[in-house]
């Protein structure tokens, strides 16, 4: 792709006038084309190596969502009250998500039908990701070219986009989940939004909250933009660049954008009552005064006057916020949710809740997990936030706030890197376009002229650039210190060619680096998965799949499965049968509950789970084929979320050995082999190896010679490589006795047959 | 013979009733102690061996701890007050001893037979000794122990635990104090930052509103943050570790675990980058020498091409498939 912007741009200097033109515009129309042929088809890799299928979990439950809104229509969906999840609670599920994706996929669905083309609403789930991440190159580039005189930063930014691997990784064929087409929607509101601070238009203002609204129905992380455009209004009146174009940008987007996020039920009147929506109306306020007192400052010229009305601004200000903090602390708004709360305290989740700092994808960043996901665009990143200081014009703010607050919340959670992707390509296009339009021009400068010059930017100017308004700002700056000296130019061919060729290797290098990062990392379906067999040869395991449908063709309709909530959404999805909990974790309690009767004993949990009408149990299980995404690995949070709703029972610390360590071996602690989750993991377990041999090949340890014995649940089923088990818990007993004694009594009765259950012990009292 | 038999047993119930006695003596003249010095009391062996004495109509809790700086307990220090705020407010809350629930603290170092009897590792350690007879007993002499595993330093879980341990007992709520002096600071503060910036307002303004300033913050918050800063932050990793050799080992094995140092030389590496990108886009053009800007343009661009090799190489430690790699390293 380098190559295409390359050789764009040394043609364009054969074509001069309007001809040039039309020819620069054609070229830049076939090559965004490419751009979203290569975003696409970089994302194919699970489609041809596996099948069409729809990965990971949370994919899951949207396509059950899709289906129920293509099979009843759009109000039922909107009102739909799911009773087959959460059992015995259920969940209000039309007013519990973002319906943003399923009602984009349907409306795709309707239009095909329309057009004649009946395509299976599986499909269209499977490629939605691809097919947006197309468009996401494309808004990103129009992004780039409001932000750079270049033209081909915006190419640069768009190719970048299209296969950076921190936006791949959420957006393959088959990841059909809201984030699918949130980053579209993030990077065109953010668009949208410089274009309407940059016109001043009511038009570009009311379609940045059309899109605003747009996103709010897609994902949750629409709270980054509702926070982000007040910021950089903010900093724009800090700085002291008010204009009419800023006022009536933001409070168009405001008014029309918190409008249109309140009619998504899931979100409703959490703009106008929670402390994440704040930041918006806090501006919001704070804009008018300073619009009025503009306005005033216009009217009358009076010195003293002006002072009044700034220390009145100033108290009117004040006084707002503390009304604010005020309305807070007496609960009228809600404070932070903690999701976003946990942003800044770092600690907070780990303590208080659990179950959001259980998820692998909340997890702090490390660096390699960086350069992994962006290569080098690592490191042309701070070249570009660098360049953005150049002219310094309001757009360019926004990129330098976008850039600051998105590394850090990916530097926090993992699953952020999302949204500093976008500004990353952004940042490091117009770095490397600057380096390109520098090295690229074929004419050598001349040495004597040289002086004469006066300063520019030393590029040509863009097509989409609009002049007027950048003059304004641009006698504000005092400039940077790089860029003092008066322009000049490359002199020599070597330094020309040396450079170009050097970026182009580095640009090949990204483009194999990519393909190689999405083609081993982010492209296994997590419910299909593939090992190598000693030949070379690839061989699937199908584990998840053969025990969903198991469990569709043998147990009544009707049957709850529990397992932990990490599976609720495939049990759903692909077993269609009830489940206790699953991965909207709306229900802390619910999910400590099932935590609780994991990680008790038989006695403690039987009870439990007679009174959830729990017919199976599924677990997940490694140690055969050290698969180590397992239960027995997440099992630890299991007890720590059951351990924050009752402290008393649940310990964390029985759980590990006196020296502290996790085990499942002989040195395993009571506690830990007595739980159900142990017990069902291991049922069983040394039976496929010889006598005392039995090992764990994901801790990586010899297991105890006796297995552990269920006496409340039988084996109901386990699949192929042992992933997945499925145990029945047994009806109350015919004869009233308790579970233990009932097993105790079936195996004194074999002992009696083979004769070795002859001696007796004393009697004694049994204390329980 | 059968009236001395007699006798003893009706002296039976004496003899528990004296027991009974001496064993709310032991509260009564404990408490007294506790009240007037408010707070939990300072123990040591003998003390710590008379409260826990097992006729006891009272419950003990028991911090052992190990204040002193040798020993390197950072939780035991930030705990201490919170611990004694907690007796001091229960005490307080229960003047009459209602509750009969004592606070004790013992120090490692008053109280080293102790810590060897319990066979003790870690400090701190809080027990609840329940009462063993009166209202309230449990039939066991098996103290209940809070572990500070999760790194709980807060008297407010204390409290809640207490509450759930004992639940048939007064229980005074626990209210933090409000810290009349953090919010004097916090006004002088800002009343002091105030009528720092209307008087140093003409000298300090160019410096807030230059550019070079502000773009070098951004650069730094930028680097720290893509560098892996957070992470060390949030878990508390290592600076550097020793390899098996007695060598320095400057980068963490493993693709999730990073050190300190490390992160600091990826974010070096990272600006190095950074810095000659800017330059060849920036400053290179702007050279009017053309021997220069020759001599330039080779250093510039073999510094990223050296340094991003040199990245490669650190990705490959870090992630052992990685197959790609640049000519000098």
């Amino acid at each position: 792709m380098a190559a295409a912007t390359t050789e764009k741009t040394t043609t364009g200097f054969f074509f001069e006038g309007e001809t040039g033109r039309n020819t620069r515009g054609l070229l830049r129309l076939i090559i965004l084309c490419t751009i979203a042929a290569a975003a696409i088809a970089s994302r194919l890799f699970s489609v041809i190596r596996f099948e069409s299928i729809i990965h990971e979990f949370d994919p899951w439950f949207n396509f059950r969502a899709t289906k129920y809104l293509v099979q009843h229509g759009f109000y039922p969906f909107w009102n739909w009250f799911d009773d087959r999840t959460w059992h015995p609670l259920g969940r209000v599920t039309g007013g519990t998500l973002y319906p943003g994706l399923m009602v984009t996929s349907g409306v795709i669905w309707k239009l095909l039908r329309f057009l004649t083309l009946p395509v299976d609403i599986r499909d269209i789930c499977v490629f939605m990701a691809p097919a947006f991440s197309g468009l996401t190159a494309f808004a990103s580039y129009l992004f780039t070219s409001e932000m750079s005189d270049s033209p081909s930063a915006g190419l640069l930014a768009a190719i970048f986009m299209g296969i950076a691997p921190g936006y791949i990784s959420r957006s393959v064929a088959g990841s059909y989940d809201n984030e699918a087409i949130a980053i579209f929607l993030l990077v065109f509101t953010f668009y949208l939004w410089i274009k309407a601070v940059k016109e001043g238009s009511i038009m570009w203002g009311a379609l940045t909250a059309l899109f605003y609204g747009y996103m709010v129905s897609a994902w949750g992380g629409y709270v980054f933009i509702t926070n982000l455009l007040p910021l950089h209004a903010f900093v724009l009146i800090c700085m002291g660049r008010f204009s009419p174009r800023l006022y009536v940008s933001y409070t168009t987007w405001y008014a029309l954008g918190t409008l249109a996020s309140m009619q998504i039920p899931f979100v409703g009147f959490l703009p106008i009552r929670s402390s994440d929506h704040m930041a918006a109306l806090g501006v919001f306020g704070l804009i008018q005064l300073v619009g009025f007192a503009e306005y005033v400052r216009a009217q009358m010229p009076s010195k003293q006057f002006q002072t009044l009305l700034r220390a009145m601004v100033l108290v009117v200000f004040a006084l707002a916020f503390g009304f604010l903090v005020l309305l807070t602390v007496s609960g009228t708004i809600a404070p932070w949710s903690g999701r976003f709360y946990s942003l800044w305290d770092t600690g907070y989740a780990k303590i208080h809740i659990p179950i959001i700092a259980s998820v692998s994808e909340h997890q702090p960043t490390a660096w390699p997990a960086f350069f992994f996901d962006l290569n080098m665009l690592i490191w042309l990143f701070p070249a570009g936030v660098y360049m953005c200081f150049r002219s310094l014009k309001d757009e360019q703010v926004f990129v330098v706030i976008y850039a600051v607050l998105a590394s850090y919340f990916a530097g926090v959670m993992v699953r952020l890197m999302l949204t500093l992707t976008p500004v990353v390509c952004v940042a490091a296009a117009m770095a490397l376009s600057q380096i390109l339009d520098t090295f690229l021009v074929a004419s050598t400068p001349d040495e004597g002229d040289a002086n004469k010059k006066p300063q520019a930017n030393g590029t040509p100017a863009g097509a989409n650039g609009s002049v007027d308004i950048k003059q304004q700002f641009a006698n504000l700056a005092d400039g940077l210190r790089s860029t003092k000296a008066p322009l000049v130019g490359i002199y020599s061919y070597l330094s020309k060619s040396m450079i170009t060729g050097a970026i182009t290797a580095y640009l090949l290098l990204f483009v194999l680096h990519c393909t190689w990062v999405t083609s081993n990392a982010y492209s296994s379906p997590s419910v299909v998965l593939a090992s190598r067999l000693p030949d070379g040869s690839q061989h699937i395991i199908d584990d998840y799949r053969e025990a969903y449908y198991w469990l569709r063709q043998n147990t009544a309709p009707n049957a709850k499965v529990m397992s932990w909530w990490d599976y609720g959404y495939q049990i759903g999805g692909m077993a269609d049968r009830p489940t206790l909990v699953d991965n909207n974790t709306w229900n802390n309690t619910h999910i400590a509950t099932v935590g609780k009767a994991m990680s008790s004993r038989e006695e403690v949990s039987y009870p439990i789970m007679r009174q959830h009408e729990v017919d199976y149990v599924l677990v997940v299980f490694g140690a055969l084929l050290g698969y180590s995404g397992d239960d027995i690995n997440k099992f630890l949070w299991m007890v720590r979320i059951a351990e924050g709703i009752w402290p008393d029972e649940v310990k964390e610390r029985d759980y590990f050995t006196s020296r502290g360590e996790y085990r499942v071996d002989d040195e395993a602690t009571p506690t830990m082999r007595n739980s159900l989750m142990y017990k069902m993991s291991y049922y069983k377990y040394n039976d496929l190896f010889p006598a005392g041999q039995a090992q764990d090949r994901v801790r990586g340890s010899r297991l105890p010679a006796a297995g552990p014995e269920l006496s409340t649940l039988e084996e109901a089923f386990t699949s192929e490589n042992w992933i997945i088990r499925i145990y029945k818990v047994k009806d109350l007993d015919n004869l009233g006795r308790s579970h233990q004694e009932a097993v105790a009594f079936e195996k004194g009765n074999k002992r009696k047959k083979g004769g070795a259950g002859k001696r007796r012990g004393p009697r004694v009292l049994r204390v329980d | 013979m059968k009236l001395l038999t007699i006798l003893t047993a009706s002296l039976l119930p004496f003899t528990a009733l004296a027991v009974k006695k001496s064993s709310g003596d032991r509260f009564q003249q404990h408490f007294a102690k506790q009240l007037s010095n408010a707070g939990p009391l300072k123990l040591d062996d003998k003390l710590y061996g008379d409260l826990t004495k097992t006729p006891r109509d009272y419950s003990v809790a028991v911090l052992l701890t190990a204040l002193e700086a040798r020993f390197g307990c950072q939780l035991c220090n930030e705990f201490q007050p919170e611990w004694e705020l907690l007796a001091k407010q229960w005490t307080r809350g229960d003047r009459n001893g209602e509750g009969r629930l004592l606070f004790g603290t013992l120090d490692f170092m008053d109280g080293k037979g102790t810590f060897q009897a319990l066979q003790l590792q870690t400090a701190p350690v809080l027990l609840l000794f329940p009462p063993t007879t009166g209202p309230n007993a449990k039939p066991d002499n098996v103290p209940q122990r809070f572990d500070f595993s999760s790194g709980i330093n807060k008297a407010e879980p204390i409290h809640s635990w207490l509450v759930r341990q004992l639940p048939d007992i007064p229980h005074p709520a626990f209210v933090r104090p409000i810290n009349y002096l953090m919010i004097g600071i916090g006004i002088t503060a800002v009343l002091g930052v105030i009528t720092f910036f209307t008087v140093a307002a003409p000298y300090v303004l160019p410096i807030i509103q230059n550019r070079n300033l502000w773009a070098a913050i951004s650069l730094i918050a930028v680097l720290l943050f893509t560098s892996g800063h957070m992470f060390n932050h949030i878990r508390k990793v290592p600076y550097v570790a020793q390899d098996g050799r007695g060598d320095v080992s400057y980068f963490a094995g493993g693709f999730q675990n990073q050190f300190g140092l490390e992160t600091q030389i990826v974010a070096a590496m990272y600006g190095v980058l950074a810095f000659a990108t800017i330059s060849l886009a920036l400053k290179v053009p702007r050279i009017a020498n053309p021997q220069t800007q020759q001599i330039a343009v080779v250093v510039w661009g073999g510094v990223i091409l050296g340094m991003y090799s040199f990245l490669l190489s650190v990705f490959r430690v870090k992630n052992g498939g990685y197959p790609f790699w640049l000519p000098p390293f």
